[in-house]
């Protein structure tokens, strides 16, 4: 900013800048007066002195210095203070705007010439590009330019030359064209007479629609679709003009807006008017009138300046080092952020447009044991797997036991093989490790779960056991329901083996004198078999962990360091968490007592110094996901940060203060762990249940279905359907079987696999056992429910692979048995019927089918943006205004609307006896719309549905002549769509 | 609209006329009954820089301007839809430079003329509702561009006949688009706005390889991979009703609502927020009268002067180089009372053409400073 500033008296300004003061005092006013009454966004009214007529813009700036302005009478009007400082103060404030202006327009001007410049060259080459479009002028075909011809003949005819008759063209029009060419002088000769036209041939007209986009999935309205609030300005299609219809309530919205920044000239003003005299009331006071706001924004404003002013000096230095942190020096919760924030825990994808982003997030009671990649673990990971690394230390320390943990750089030559891809050298290294192991005959003993604890190498058993499962890994990181039945054994298996793990490590890094004796001890009975033994080691490290599980993960960064076993834990079946949950609570206290004792233990003891807060984190995720498996957390989340056997070293490091820290508590749990073992997949309690629930069904099949599966509020709904929308799901974050307070509860909606609470609550759907009637009865409680079978939820209910690919192999599990295909799970599956667009019969567009199907078969989904009630009232205004309207009632909350986003389903039109009927059903915790066959339909009929409008909403065509009982006659904000196309 | 804030006024241009041209009218036509809507100038081939094409009903009639205020009917073309109103017309050209005239109109259909062969050439059906505007990419002129009321915005290649583009959905306009038209040096931005009240200026970057996919297609067009551009870079609150008028001035655009004056702005864009982004006003152009909706300027080939007729059949011409803005001309005649849809100014701005509501077309000549 200019150095005059600096000086000290109003007069020194004044003089200092003849040419800015001189307007002040007439043309200033107004401008003040016009922004207090709001009206400065209009142009007309002086926001600018150079408005004023017969005062050209420029010669405001330049002429006339002599007018002072101090006794300004309105600048009196306007302050109350009537003091000469207020004056004073006042000037300064009309010549500082005056500066402002000059420079502005001093600053518009310029870019204006900059702009025109640029545009100089443009339109340079623009004339390039125009005068090189005609070099075929030359060409053959040159006769055929008739447009040139004519231009030239006009200008011979005007000449008076008398034209000559090029026939080359050899059609008539060519004769009007000379008829054209008589000369329109200034008169008014009428045109249509003088040529004789060239007839477009017709081409039909589309039915009129808005431009749409295509949705296969619901999308909930962003923020910027919203008309509520939004001035409309409709124009009467007849008269042509523009009509403003908006509710006063929706203009007084749109005038509170947000708060405007300030901008630099203010900010400008401010400094120096509060540099110059200070900073007082009365200097707000005028401040703010002269910037059309609030006397204590302005104050605010004044003290971050102040605040900036003295920043500005220092501060820059640190600000560079601050951007330059990396993750790297955040928490993991810190660095999780945008995946917490931005990924949908129920739709699996990042930027979720039907849950939007920062969900809250709920995190299951219950967590799905760790995955295992079976194929991962037998082979060493690389050249730093802690498998490598253990044998040597195993050999080493036979002969010399407690040498060094870390002997990364000792391998035999022979084993840099392990670096190579893992297939190809699987044999070598099986090799090997028999070769070093010390009982290779229980290794290869597929049933036998106990070895030597020398060998690393999981048993076969754990191979086979971790069969392939169904859903990928990225899956089994959000799906924390989902896995648990097919893990159950799995996880048996890995306590184990973790534990032996353990005890493997102990012996190796020799690290606490008394955990060698007992490690001898322990040695000794592995190989004799004992699973006792065994399952009291893994049962005390779990024990002491479950209760970490139980908390919700948010709450945990103080006691981040005691969790590393918490996936234990979660990684039973929930039978076995539930059988456990006695033993658990009553040790709660001591379990307590022993997680204050292992964080101080850990301060002492932890030799892990160089772990950083986000890697400690990292690798306890990478337990919670992939169990004690080092080389799966070093490859999947410290990559580049930390090897396998570093990875290795720490799990084990804490597994030593554990064990050292646990003695008791570990019985109970053996008796859930051996449950678990003898198992099959399935928990008998399940098995019972389902039998039950058989025998129960076949006495009354609808008591049934709402007894068993209709928990209070499912029953309510279908008992009330016809009466009441469908309540929006909304998962809960109860972390105990739900009670009164469940959200869920309150709301009236089950709790869905989404919600945190254990799968014991008893507000949860707890989906079919459906198995012969292929769920497409009201004999399946999911179908009476208007819900969709869930193979996550639904006992037989599971996602046969394509067949609707027509290749005919349905890949049901062979262990569900029986062919059994749900039939009700065609929404999830978009197994959907070709739907093709048209011309309708009856009006605009129509949708129709473009193969034959069935009675009750499913033909698509209705498709569209899910916008609140509110937000539809007002957009069926707007639609009721144009006659066409693609609101659909979704439930309590939400209406879809198909208008610009939605699929070719929308165009179904209405018919008051339609073979269709749309369906709202909620799947995976969304309500979604489907529209279903009501009778047979063959290929290429056209699809109509019953809009069910409001009975005085519905148009007069709607109006069917009897009342049905089928109509909804509820008094809900609105019901089905309001009116489409005519 | 907001209140403008400290410092960031606009120069509003002064209403008095500086006399710096003075024109005069030397011709006018009363074309039909219905009203005319639009009226372009051939600015894309260099031979037919005085040749200018008209709209309105069902007809669009090629003339050339001669000598000493003479018109001379070239062309006519008449859609045998009667109910067809075409609303826009815009030269532009194949790829072998033969003339073409694309229009459109209350019924949706891009009518692609063959004006060197004098026949329809191709005839686009798309749109969902009626066309407002049509403009040629100067670069490429087989380019076109359509604004609609089914709120999209298209472009289209004339040659193949292809819809290569749609400008609308998620980030698009929520009532009918008015206008639209091409950045002269950036290829791949256009700006549109309309009933929405905004300004929105879209980027074509990221889909340029259909454009070029557009040239070489063999197939049918109806086969073509159309894509829908959902978000535009930048959207601009400038006016507070309809915007029914804008052009870009080099990187700036005009744009006029029916405030009663032609606004010209600098769009600020983000670099890494798209989408977001502020209009810095720099200048205004006061139009009096000029309080209906689809009232439409135009400018010189060199963008010197933006001429606009104004509800009251007079016009005004705007220097559109100086700062603060200087009214060149005012034009006014007792006979010409309509309402003023379109103007157009030749090449070199000598000569002003305005269509009216009456159906009259009014050619106005500069008259030579003595």
């Amino acid at each position: 900013m200019p150095a005059f500033m600096a000086s000290a008296t109003v007069s020194a300004h004044l003089s200092d800048l003849p040419n800015y003061v001189q307007g002040s005092g007439h043309h200033n006013d107004p401008l003040n007066e016009t922004q207090r009454s709001g009206a400065s966004d209009d142009p007309s009214h002086g926001v600018h002195p150079s408005d004023l007529p017969d005062d050209p813009p420029k010669d405001a700036w330049r002429s006339d210095p002599d007018d002072d302005p101090p006794d300004n009478p309105l600048a009196i009007v306007l302050v109350d203070a009537k003091t000469p400082a207020a004056l004073e103060i006042q000037a300064i404030i009309d010549v500082l705007k005056e500066q402002v202006a000059s420079e502005r327009t001093v600053f518009v001007k310029r870019r204006m010439e900059e702009n025109t410049q640029k545009l100089f060259d443009v339109t340079k080459n623009l004339f390039k590009l125009s005068a090189e479009r005609n070099p075929k002028i030359n060409g053959t075909d040159q006769a055929v330019d008739l447009l040139a011809k004519r231009q030239k003949d006009a200008i011979d005819m005007q000449n008076g030359i008398s034209t000559s008759s090029g026939d080359s063209d050899g059609n008539s029009p060519q004769e009007d064209g000379y008829a054209s060419s008589a000369i329109l002088l200034g008169s008014s000769i009428a045109v249509k007479n003088a040529v004789r036209p060239i007839k477009l041939p017709e081409v039909k007209r589309l039915p009129p629609y808005t431009t749409w986009i295509f949705l296969d999935r619901n999308q909930r309205m962003t923020e910027d679709q919203s008309v509520v609030g939004r001035r409309r300005i409709y124009y009467d299609q007849n008269g042509g003009e523009a009509l403003i219809c908006s509710d006063s309530e929706e203009d007084a919205i749109e005038e509170e807006d947000e708060k405007k920044e300030f901008t630099e000239s203010e900010d400008y003003i401010l400094r120096m008017t509060v540099k110059q005299f200070g900073f007082s009331d009365v200097i707000l006071d005028l401040l703010a009138q002269c910037f059309s706001r609030k006397p204590d924004e302005i104050k605010a404003r004044h003290e971050d300046l102040v605040k900036e002013g003295n920043d500005m000096g220092f501060t820059s230095n640190v600000n560079v080092d601050g951007s330059i942190s990396s993750y790297l020096d955040k928490n993991l919760d810190a660095a999780l952020d945008s995946f917490d924030n931005l990924f949908c825990r129920r739709c699996l994808v990042f930027d979720c447009r039907l849950h939007g982003c920062s969900q809250d997030l709920i995190f299951p009671a219950e967590k799905p044991p760790p995955s295992c990649c079976p194929d991962a673990e037998k082979d060493p990971c690389g050249a730093n797997c802690y498998r490598l690394v253990l044998k040597l230390e195993s050999d080493a320390s036979i002969r010399s036991p407690g040498q060094g943990t870390s002997e990364e750089h000792l391998f035999p030559p022979s084993d840099a093989s392990a670096q190579m891809p893992r297939r190809k050298n699987l044999g070598l290294s099986v090799k090997m490790r028999t070769k070093s192991s010390q009982s290779d005959g229980t290794s290869s003993n597929a049933k036998n779960i106990c070895e030597s604890s020398d060998s690393e190498i999981r048993p076969p058993i754990e191979v086979a056991d971790a069969q392939p499962s169904s859903s990928p890994p990225k899956n089994k990181l959000v799906k924390r329901g989902g896995t648990q039945k097919r893990n159950s054994k799995r996880i048996a298996e890995h306590m184990l083996v973790s534990m032996r793990k353990r005890q493997k490590k102990m012996l190796a890094s020799d690290s606490d004198p008394l955990e060698s004796g007992t490690l001898g001890f322990k040695d000794l009975s592995l190989q004799s078999n004992s699973r006792k033994e065994n399952g009291d080691e893994s049962s005390s490290s779990l024990k002491l962990k479950s209760p970490n599980a139980r908390r919700p993960r948010r709450i945990s960064p103080a006691l981040d360091n005691c969790k590393p076993l918490q996936i234990e834990t979660s990684g039973c079946p929930p039978n076995l968490v539930m059988d456990n949950q006695p033993v658990i609570r009553k040790d709660d206290t001591s379990r307590k007592n022993d997680l204050l004792a292992l964080g101080l233990y850990q301060h002492e003891v932890n030799d892990d110094k160089s772990w950083k807060p986000i890697e400690k984190a990292l690798y306890e995720k990478g337990l919670e996901i992939f169990g004690r498996n080092s080389c799966l957390i070093a490859r999947n989340l410290m990559n580049g940060l930390k090897t396998c056997s570093e990875v290795f070293l720490y799990m084990n490091s804490y597994d030593n203060k554990l064990i050292s820290q646990s003695g008791d508590g570990a019985n109970a749990l053996i008796d859930g762990y051996y449950k678990v073992d003898g198992k099959e997949t399935m928990g008998n309690g399940v098995r019972r249940r389902s039998k039950f629930l058989r025998r129960r069904g076949r006495v009354r099949r609808l008591k049934y279905t709402w007894k068993s599966a209709g928990y209070h509020s499912i029953r309510k709904r279908i008992s009330e359907r016809k009466d009441q929308p469908c309540r929006q799901y909304n998962p809960c974050g109860c972390q105990s079987p739900c009670g009164k307070e469940c959200p869920c509860l309150v709301n009236g909606t089950c709790c869905e696999k989404y919600c945190g609470c254990p799968k014991s609550c008893k507000n949860r759907f707890r989906g079919c056992h459906c198995a012969k009637s292929q769920c497409r009865s009201r004999q399946c409680p999911c179908f009476a429910a208007d819900r969709e079978c869930d193979p996550d939820v639904c006992r037989n209910c599971w996602i046969s692979l394509p067949c609707s690919c027509g290749d005919g192999t349905l890949g049901v599990p062979s262990q569900r048995g029986d062919n059994y295909e749900c039939r009700n799970m065609k929404l999830l599956l978009k197994q959907q019927q070709r739907v093709l667009l048209g011309r309708s019969d009856v009006s605009g567009w129509g949708a129709f089918l473009k193969n034959n199907v069935a009675k009750h078969e499913y033909l698509g989904e209705y498709t569209g943006e899910l916008i609140s009630h509110r937000e539809a009232d007002k957009r069926g205004k707007i639609y009721d205004r144009e006659n066409s309207s693609f609101l659909f009632n979704l439930n309590d909350q939400f209406v879809l609307d198909a208008f610009r986003k939605g699929d070719k389903l929308k165009f179904a039109n209405h018919s008051p006896d339609p073979n269709c009927y749309a369906k709202v059903i909620m799947v995976a915790g969304d309500h979604r719309v489907g529209i279903f066959a009501k009778e047979r339909i063959s290929a290429g009929e056209e699809l109509f549905y019953d809009y069910r409008y409001e009975p005085d909403r519905a148009p007069a065509w709607a109006k069917k002549p009897e009342t049905s009982g089928f109509k909804k006659e509820d008094g809900g904000p609105s019901s089905g769509r309001a009116k489409k196309h005519t | 609209m907001a209140k403008i804030a400290l410092g960031c006024e606009p120069v509003v241009g002064s209403l008095t006329s500086s006399k710096k041209k003075e024109y005069r009218v030397t011709n006018r036509l009363q074309e039909g009954k219905r009203p005319l809507y639009a009226v372009a100038f051939n600015f894309i081939d260099s031979r037919y820089f005085n040749v200018f094409a008209t709209v309105g009903g069902n007809r669009v009639t090629v003339y050339q301007c001669l000598e000493g205020g003479v018109i001379a009917v070239l062309q006519s073309y008449i859609d045998e839809d009667k109910d067809e109103s075409f609303y826009t017309v815009s030269w532009a050209c194949n790829i072998d430079g033969a003339p073409l005239l694309v229009a459109g109109g209350i019924n949706g259909i891009i009518r692609v003329i063959d004006a060197g062969n004098e026949k329809i050439h191709k005839s686009f059906v798309g749109h969902g509702d009626s066309i407002n505007e049509i403009r040629t990419q100067p670069l490429k002129p087989s380019l076109v561009v359509s604004a609609s009321k089914d709120e999209s915005v298209r472009l289209w290649n004339v040659h193949t006949g292809i819809c290569i583009l749609i400008f609308a959905g998620a980030g698009g306009h929520r009532n009918e688009v008015l206008s639209v038209d091409f950045h002269p040096s950036d290829i791949y931005r256009i700006a549109s706005c309309g009933m929405d009240n905004t300004v929105k200026i879209w980027s074509m970057k990221e889909f340029w390889t259909y454009v070029e996919k557009s040239f070489t297609w063999t197939d049918l067009p109806s086969k073509f991979p159309t894509k829908y551009v959902q978000f535009p870079v930048f959207i601009a609150s400038v006016h507070s009703n309809y915007v029914d008028c804008n052009r870009w001035l080099g990187d700036f655009i005009l744009s006029k609502s029916v405030d009663n004056e032609i606004v010209l702005w600098e769009p600020k864009m983000k670099e890494h927020s798209p989408g977001e982004g502020s209009a810095d006003v720099l200048q205004k152009y006061p139009v009096p009268e000029c309080d209906i909706w689809f009232i439409k300027f135009s400018c010189d080939f060199h963008y010197k002067a933006a001429v606009i007729g104004n509800r009251e059949g007079k016009i005004f011409v705007w220097d559109l180089q100086s700062s603060p803005p200087v009214l060149i001309a005012r034009l006014s005649h007792v006979q010409s009372k309509s309402p003023i849809r379109q103007t157009a100014v030749s090449f070199d701005g000598s000569t002003i053409l305005s269509c009216c509501e009456d159906g009259t077309i009014w050619r106005w000549d500069a008259v030579a400073n003595s």
